[in-house]
């Protein structure tokens, strides 16, 4: 007798006791979980970019993700960090865990190609902590300088012939120490930097082609061949299917964002096409610090992305010194 | 053979000949044109979801370059027989480097889930003379004489 009622009672405690133990553990804070997992969806961006695009994390603690695409190859990536990109395939899952060391807004970002509207896939994770993003946020060069990025630029004089370090080099002359400094490149034109050159006493002697060899002597000092290497890298992955792995700004992406392959509303982009690296004219004129303003702000009527929540602050002078190649002989 | 048998061969002459014309198109060997192995340089641009050109062809011996240039998302290339794949993203054209040492035709397709019609982006690869195709011609044409020839009689 007392074993029935003893095996009664575990059955109504067995009915009673489980859904009440499924209702707990789901109405429990997910916080008792020391990992929060995301589970997110990628789609091309005309149809939804990433799922969700939205996150919040804590400083220190792991963001755990469980990446999966809905239709094609895309890439999950964070701007400005070390963190290296995962590829997400469709029907794959990848996984990837994240510990963020300092609070602030951090942009994760498609790497791969994934359509003409690939850089728009973006997503934010907004990451707070205890300590407050107390450094303050330094202004970029092109804001110091208040530069009008959308202003014209034309070089007013241009060489006859593709400006060589080298050969800059062996003329033998020491390059004044003013334009050694890179601060002082950085602000300044190769044409406004050749203008001062060519009107100095020292190069009365050189032809016009050898002071704008000069000058590309004076650009080769001022970078190294790891912020080359770095910048050419970040172009190609990032810069190459629009302004073209030649710097002609005829990549393959150039057309499909062409007034006449899409509608402007349609699309955002407007009429003008992928700037010309090649073009001595547009690209002579041009300071570096300007060059860094149009990457990190984007825009300029062609539907340039803005890169600035994207690449640091070392990462965007790499790509500067690396567009000089399209004009320069650096080595 | 001796003569008991020959007459009684005769009967199915017609046959034999027929068998033996079918088994010289199926199996004689080609005049092959002897051609010294070459360069070959494709430029194969690939958009969702076509290769154009499609269609590569080649000599036994050649050595093949595929620069695949994709041109709108990142798109793949995968040979079939060859066991060679590639893939690109745009923006990073790519080159694919081989010999072709395999006659035939073979296959090629993306190798990256590009869109909805991915599985019908697909090329092929012709190395040599397609003699598949015209030993079975010949031999349809065979066919097609004998059953003309049989219902004649």
């Amino acid at each position: 007798m007392k074993a029935e009622r003893l095996a009664r009672l575990f059955v109504i405690g067995l009915f009673l006791g489980l859904p009440l133990a499924i209702l707990i553990a789901r109405w429990l804070p997910p916080g008792s979980a020391s990992e929060q997992t995301v589970e997110m969806h990628a789609k091309m961006a005309e149809s939804g970019g990433w799922t969700p695009s939205d996150l919040t994390a804590e400083v220190g603690e792991p963001l755990h993700f469980r990446l999966t695409s809905d239709d094609v190859v895309h890439g999950f990536a964070i701007g400005q960090s070390d963190w290296p990109a995962v590829d997400v395939n469709p029907g794959e899952v990848t996984e990837a865990t994240i510990t963020f060391e300092k609070p602030g807004k951090y942009v994760f970002y498609c790497t791969r190609w994934c359509g003409p509207g690939h850089w728009r896939m973006r997503g934010v994770i907004e990451v707070s902590g205890r300590t407050a993003a107390e450094q303050e946020i330094e202004q970029p060069l092109y804001a110091v300088l208040g530069l009008d990025i959308d202003a014209p630029h034309l070089a007013a004089v241009i060489p006859l012939q593709r400006p060589s370090a080298r050969r800059g080099a062996s003329l033998g002359i020491p390059i004044p120490k003013m334009f050694q400094d890179p601060e002082y490149l950085r602000r300044h034109s190769p044409a406004e930097t050749w203008s001062i050159l060519r009107a100095d006493t020292f190069t009365q002697e050189l032809n016009d082609d050898q002071v704008w060899d000069l000058v590309a002597l004076a650009w080769q000092n001022s970078t190294s061949s790891a912020a080359l290497a770095l910048g050419q890298q970040l172009y190609t992955q990032n810069c190459a299917a629009c302004h073209g792995e030649t710097g002609s700004g005829e990549g393959v992406m150039a057309t499909s964002i062409s007034p006449e392959a899409q509608p402007t509303a349609e699309s955002g982009h407007d009429h003008r096409p992928p700037a010309n690296f090649t073009d001595p004219e547009m690209m002579l004129g041009a300071s570096p610090a300007l060059l860094q303003g149009k990457i990190i702000r984007g825009g300029m009527g062609s539907g340039m992305p803005y890169w600035g929540p994207i690449f640091t602050e070392e990462q965007t002078w790499a790509l500067v010194d690396y567009l000089w190649t399209f004009q320069f002989d650096l080595y | 053979m001796s003569p008991h048998i020959l007459p009684h061969l005769n009967k199915y002459r017609a046959w034999i000949v027929l068998a033996l014309t079918g088994l010289l198109i199926a199996l004689a060997p080609l005049p092959s044109r002897i051609t010294t192995p070459t360069e070959r340089h494709f430029r194969v641009e690939a958009r969702s979801f076509e290769y154009h050109p499609a269609v590569l062809r080649a000599n036994l011996g050649d050595r093949v370059t595929i620069e695949l240039v994709p041109m709108d998302v990142v798109h793949g290339i995968y040979i079939d027989g060859y066991d060679l794949e590639l893939h690109a993203d745009p923006g990073q054209t790519e080159e694919l480097i081989f010999i072709a040492d395999r006659p035939g035709t073979f296959r090629f397709r993306c190798s990256v889930t590009c869109g909805a019609l991915h599985p019908f982006m697909i090329g092929k690869l012709q190395v040599g003379p397609n003699s598949l195709l015209w030993r079975g011609a010949g031999l349809a044409t065979l066919a097609a004489l004998a059953g003309a020839w049989k219902l004649r009689r």
